[in-house]
């Protein structure tokens, strides 16, 4: 943009980036108190603050019921991931096949993706209901009658992982199938050529050339299941027991129940830690697959 | 032939089944949302039952005191939804007013760091919303911020410009160079031309976009729940229907109808947006 003077985009520049740093900046000197926070011993509705370093995550170290939440935080994270990825994949294809009713239903399968999640959760709590629950009654009909759902600390984390799955198993089947709409029909033919199979073309063709999109709605969905809170409050709030108290649910009964702040940011911290890491480990390999294929 | 004809029932059944599974669970909550509260209750579950307009008055308190199960109980869910609307539509026009010219500079100027700041932006994508909350509470409290809409609308800006400068960059790039540069040779400043040319070219885009950061806003339920007291958004009210005593499925039912149904219509007009939109503008 040589044409335009360098002089007064300066001004320009500086005018149209300030809005977005400053209200964006704020947000990032919040985040650096929570930090601060997390090292100290701050307590709701006490004036006292005192710093007292690692303390908060040398305490949380030691506790069973931290350890019990980042594995609880991890098992739905990945799990609710890998099926969504291996389902997405499959509604993807079903999808893309030549199939004259796939064409007419594709917008029916983006719904759950506009529903709020909160929304989502309650919906599923009223049809998981084990002695009235619509869910249950359909169970009858193969053999399996007072499934607990929610109320088991035995299933409840098969519950949300499930409600998970059915909420963004789209986000999967839609990335996914932007990615095999890339894919032209002389790629395909050019492997047929040579003489490979459905599956082979499907190996060692396809499932190469949509990878980078399977990793990048996985690298979205990570980062939001390892934080996800609206489903998992809104259906069993932790429990029962500890049984799908995952590490946002844990923060924040510890701060604004137990009104433990300094507590309550530690988890957080350890929560976000969790989420950076799995996302900069995602985000090389989506770098790699993508550079693999171009 | 016959194998073909095989093939393509079974995937035309397949398509129905995830149908289905993905369908019914809403069709159901609409149907409980019509029901008695006797029929909702029943087990096994009634699938035929004469529908009733009972749980929408209850839910917007227009029925009268005697004729329904819940006494004199208010709710008044139109107020939860008001304030929804407001917070969201605030924090969509803050996004836009401070947002597209962050996302114009990061499309078409070339400076030092111009990647860093991006990234850094994205980076809120990563962010844990909690962790920010806590010290937020704080701050509201102190400043008198709790409850307000001006203190919600910016604090959804953590939810919202990230997404309005990412898109926005992401569709000030689709539109050609070329145009800009013809129109600064003939002698347009720059705020001229983002204005007159640039702008006008980016409306259908900024509308998709808008329709999108505005689910995100409706869908917020964490920030709701800790900073808000009586203007509560929509999740957070939901909520509260489940916490009293007596059986709330049918109100629930539908006040969970009512969340559902306004990014429902707002997506059937921009549901060419939405890939570009969940991805960051990854995917165009």
């Amino acid at each position: 943009m040589n044409h335009i003077k360098a002089k007064s985009g300066n001004a320009f520049l500086l005018i149209s980036l300030l809005p977005a740093v400053l209200i964006l900046g704020g947000f990032v000197v919040l985040f650096f108190w929570g930090f601060y926070q997390s090292l100290t011993d701050m307590r709701f509705g006490r004036a006292r603050v005192d710093f007292e370093g690692f303390g908060n995550y040398a305490r949380l170290f030691g506790k069973v019921r931290f350890w019990d939440s980042v594995s609880a935080t991890a098992i739905y994270a990945f799990t609710a991931v890998a099926c969504e990825a291996f389902l997405g994949l499959a509604i993807a294809k079903l999808f893309n096949a030549k199939v004259l009713l796939a064409k007419w239903f594709r917008p029916a399968i983006l719904l759950p993706l506009v529903l709020p999640p909160l929304s989502v959760a309650l919906m599923w709590t009223t049809m998981m209901n084990p002695g009235t629950g619509v869910l249950n009654y359909f169970l009858n009909f193969i053999g399996i009658s007072n499934f607990p759902w929610t109320s088991s600390a035995d299933t409840a984390m098969f519950a949300v992982i499930f409600i998970d799955i059915w909420t963004f198993t789209p986000f999967f089947a839609l990335i996914i199938f932007a990615g095999l709409r890339g894919i032209t029909p002389d790629i395909i033919e050019g492997a047929r050529m040579n003489g490979t199979k459905a599956w082979g073309t499907f190996w060692r063709i396809e499932l190469p050339l949509v990878l980078p999109y399977i990793l990048l709605a996985a690298l979205f969905r990570l980062i939001d299941s390892l934080n996800q809170f609206d489903i998992i409050f809104g259906t069993t709030q932790g429990g029962p027991g500890s049984a799908t108290d995952v590490l946002s649910v844990s923060a924040y009964f510890t701060a604004f129940q137990n009104l433990y702040f300094g507590r309550g940011a530690a988890i957080m911290i350890v929560n976000w830690v969790m989420v950076l890491t799995s996302a900069m480990v995602v985000a090389k390999l989506w770098q790699y697959a993508r550079k693999r294929v171009s | 032939m016959s194998m073909k004809f095989f093939t393509a029932t079974l995937l035309n059944v397949l398509v129905v089944v995830v149908v289905v599974v993905h369908a019914f669970p809403i069709i159901w909550i609409v149907m409980n949302s019509f029901k008695e509260a006797a029929d909702i209750n029943a087990y096994p579950p009634v699938f035929l039952f004469k529908p009733t307009l009972e749980n929408y008055k209850v839910l917007f308190d227009l029925a009268d005191a005697e004729a329904t199960n819940y006494g004199t109980l208010k709710i008044d869910f139109l107020k939860p939804v008001l304030s929804s609307v407001i917070i969201s539509v605030g924090a969509v026009l803050l996004s836009l007013i401070a947002g597209v010219p962050a996302g114009y500079a990061l499309a078409r100027f070339d400076f030092r760091g111009k990647e860093d700041l991006a990234f850094f932006i994205l980076g809120f994508r990563f962010a844990p919303v909690l962790l920010v909350i806590i010290p937020m509470f704080q701050f509201f409290q102190a400043v008198g911020l709790t409850d307000t809409y001006f203190g919600m609308i910016w604090v959804y800006q953590l939810i919202t410009l990230p997404m309005i400068i990412w898109l926005s960059r992401s569709y000030v790039e689709d539109i050609p160079l070329e145009i800009e540069e013809a129109a600064a040779i003939c002698g347009a400043k720059r705020p001229q031309i983002m204005l007159q040319v640039v702008l006008p070219l980016l409306r259908p885009g900024l509308v998709g976009a808008s329709l999108l950061v505005f689910l995100l806003a409706w869908h917020n339920f964490a920030l709701g729940l800790i900073l808000t007291a009586k203007n509560t958004p929509v999740t957070v009210a939901l909520l509260k229907l489940l916490n009293p005593g007596i059986s709330f499925y049918p109100v629930m039912s539908a006040g969970l109808v009512v969340s559902m149904i306004v990014p429902i219509c707002l997506i059937i007009l921009g549901q060419r947006h939405l890939e570009r939109g969940l991805t960051f503008g990854a995917l165009k």
